[in-house]
């Protein structure tokens, strides 16, 4: 990797630079809130936000998509393209580029999702530096940091911006669109001393040494119940959350009945019918196994695979919930002996 | 926005049109379906193994998971045996010889049929169960001389509902296999036993040391079955189970058929015992 510096008052320059050829997306403000939307112009874009109500998982795996055109009369596709324009998404935080890694392993890995797969090739990342809110726990499971998955990465430096620079694209970009220098002494000092001031600023250190041992040994902990009595699956902790990947399929008709089309939703395992089967059997009807099967599959079932852990830390199913129920409290309550 | 280049069969959700070349009435509730893949090299390419299933598509309706009972000795077509249960089952119910449906397939991990060569075999089905090992039964019938000794016990809860019984009821005179119906309520047609299949256990005799078992029924059955198993003598690992659960994908990314910390999609339907006694809920 190489590092670049960047001038903070030349981002407007960087922002519209990037809007000439692709299509511009990033934090903007909502409210109080923040949101992924396209830039329209350069004091759009939010650098300086907290989180995202939704993740940027959106942007590669909406909540909607078509995923064929088809006719009926003789069950075959008539259209199953993946339309994707080129984009560039401006503003991810470590945990959110952390979290599309983790969604690649399912999505690009056995039976590569081609949908997934367009709006993946087709968009470069431009990831940035963030605080910690009081929900964040990123640190807990090392996804505070980003070492590859992005295009450019800017660490901000009070007036100026610390570039690493991880693709031939990125750097291309940087050359076309900005005027930035090669980084000095003193820019390696200062990005240093903003590790070190980032990775302190966390005040909480969560303990997750016993995980995913814990997650069987006490599979039939009341700690289960208890979150099961306050749950109530309504599924936004799995909407918000950045690496929650399950989905529906459903069949559309247009109104002549002829023709219809295929599409995927956001699904979540918190839903009553996720698990039920012909007949009536569910195999997780009770709330109490809804609520155990989130953080079982996250902590253990991903892990057995793909060696990481589901989750990245980011707080924000923490909180959409409710009921107040956090990552934080349940493995807390793991860690500590079931008592919450 | 220009359309990304894609391979045509590089998207795993596009279904294979295939052809209903025959339709068998079982039961009121079952039909067995025998269906052709139109695509000649797609046909000529589908390979499987018993346990494996396919994902049944009818456009307008949706999709569903269908084990194949056709055996992997067979080639060029497949056969579903397919039970009414619902929106896309009852809408293939209603299609006729010649019409077209599609699949996807075949998909997640079937009988070790190389391991179980040159054993003794104990094959357990209860109700529908029978769909999946039958494809296995009928492998081993055309590969006979590479088995020992083959036992099938299979319960359904009245006549009506047994399953094959054309193609059982002649068996029951061969002596190559060992084979016993059960049912829980019988009528005044049935001469064969009575009861829940695990009261079958009494009466076979197996040597454990060299039987390979296979199971797939109904959830509750499962765990029955396997007692009676163990107390013969048979070892945890030389069982096989077959596990239904909710499908959307049937290739490991739409969550539904989570079982334990596995997907029953791409790490079963098939699971070897000793594995399943480690996924949490699964018997
Ligand atoms: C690996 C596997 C092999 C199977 N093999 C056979 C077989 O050989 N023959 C056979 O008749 N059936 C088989 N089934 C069951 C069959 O998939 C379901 O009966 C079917 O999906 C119901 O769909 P439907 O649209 O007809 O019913 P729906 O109208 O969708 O619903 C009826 C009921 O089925 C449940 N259901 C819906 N979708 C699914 C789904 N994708 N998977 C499981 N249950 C669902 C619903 O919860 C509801 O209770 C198998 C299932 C699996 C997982
Ligand atoms: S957001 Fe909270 S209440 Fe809703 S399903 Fe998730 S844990 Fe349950
Ligand atoms: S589980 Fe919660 S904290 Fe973890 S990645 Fe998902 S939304 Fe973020
Ligand atoms: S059926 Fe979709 S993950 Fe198994």
């Amino acid at each position: 990797m190489f590092f670049r510096i960047m001038d903070k008052d030349r981002l407007p320059d960087l922002v519209a630079g990037l809007s000439k050829g692709f299509e511009v997306i990033g934090p903007v403000a909502k409210g109080e809130r923040f949101v992924f939307e396209r830039i329209e112009t350069p004091e759009m874009l939010r650098l300086d936000y907290d989180t995202t109500l939704l993740p940027p998982k959106k942007l590669f795996f909406p909540p909607e998509e078509q995923m064929m055109r088809f006719r009926v009369a003789d069950n075959e596709v008539v259209d199953d393209e993946v339309y994707a324009a080129p984009r560039v998404i401006f503003g991810l935080h470590p945990c959110d580029i952390n979290a599309l890694m983790l969604m690649d392993n399912v999505f690009l890995g056995e039976y590569e999702d081609p949908y997934y797969r367009a709006r993946r090739e087709s968009t470069m990342l431009i990831g940035v530096s963030c605080k910690p809110t009081d929900e964040c726990f990123c640190n807990a499971w090392g996804t505070d940091e980003v070492h590859w998955g992005f295009d450019v990465f800017l660490t901000d430096l009070g007036d100026r911006y610390f570039i690493s620079v991880r693709s031939v694209k990125g750097a291309e970009l940087l050359d076309e669109f900005v005027a930035t220098r090669d980084a000095d002494e003193s820019d390696t000092a200062a990005f240093q001393q903003h590790t070190r001031n980032f990775k302190n600023s966390f005040t909480d250190d969560l303990d997750t040494s016993q995980l995913p041992l814990l997650l069987d040994a006490k599979f039939d902990d009341p700690l289960w119940d208890r979150l099961g009595e306050r749950c109530l699956s309504c599924g936004a902790c799995s909407m918000v959350c950045p690496t929650c990947y399950c989905f529906d399929v459903t069949d559309r008709l247009e109104a002549d009945g002829k023709t219809g089309t295929r599409v995927r939703t956001w699904d979540s395992c918190q839903f009553t019918q996720f698990a039920e089967v012909a007949h009536g059997q569910n195999f997780r009807e009770s709330r109490a196994s809804r609520v155990k099967y989130r953080y079982y599959h996250k902590q253990w079932g991903y892990l057995s695979k793909f060696e990481r852990v589901l989750c990245v830390g980011c707080g924000r199913c923490a909180r959409a919930c409710l009921a107040g129920i956090s990552p934080r409290e349940v493995v807390t309550a793991l860690e500590m002996g079931g008592a919450s | 926005m220009s359309p990304l280049s894609r391979e045509f069969t590089a998207n795993p959700y596009r279904p294979w049109p295939a052809r209903i070349t025959s339709i068998m009435d079982l039961t009121e509730n079952e039909k067995l379906f025998e269906m052709r893949i139109i695509d000649d090299s797609v046909r000529e390419a589908f390979q499987f193994a018993s346990g494996q299933f396919v994902e049944l598509s009818l456009f307008g309706v949706g999709e569903a998971p269908i084990s194949i009972s056709s055996a992997p000795s067979k080639q060029g077509f497949i056969e579903l045996c397919v039970r009414n249960a619902g929106d896309v089952t009852g809408a293939l119910h209603k299609k006729q010889c010649g019409d077209i449906v599609g699949l996807r397939g075949p998909f997640g991990r079937g009988f070790p049929f190389k391991e179980m060569k040159g054993h003794d075999m104990l094959l357990v089905a209860g109700g529908l169960g029978i769909a999946p090992l039958k494809s296995l039964i009928n492998h081993i019938h055309d590969d006979r001389h590479d088995f020992g000794k083959v036992t099938i016990l299979y319960g359904a809860k009245n006549p009506s509902e047994i399953l094959f019984r054309y193609q059982f009821d002649m068996w029951k005179h061969r002596d190559d296999f060992e084979l016993i119906l059960t049912v829980d309520e019988p009528d005044d047609t049935w001469g064969d036993e009575v009861g829940r299949v695990t009261r079958l256990f009494d009466m076979i005799d197996i040597d454990p040391t060299n039987t390979y078992g296979a199971i797939c029924g109904p959830p509750v059955m499962y765990r029955f079955v396997i007692d009676e198993m163990r107390k013969k003598g048979m070892d945890a690992d030389k069982i096989y189970v077959s596990f239904e659960r909710r499908m959307k994908c049937g290739i490991g990314k739409c969550g539904h058929c989570g079982v334990g910390h596995q997907y029953a999609c791409i790490d079963g339907p098939v699971f070897n015992y000793w594995e399943a006694m480690n996924l949490q809920e699964a018997i």
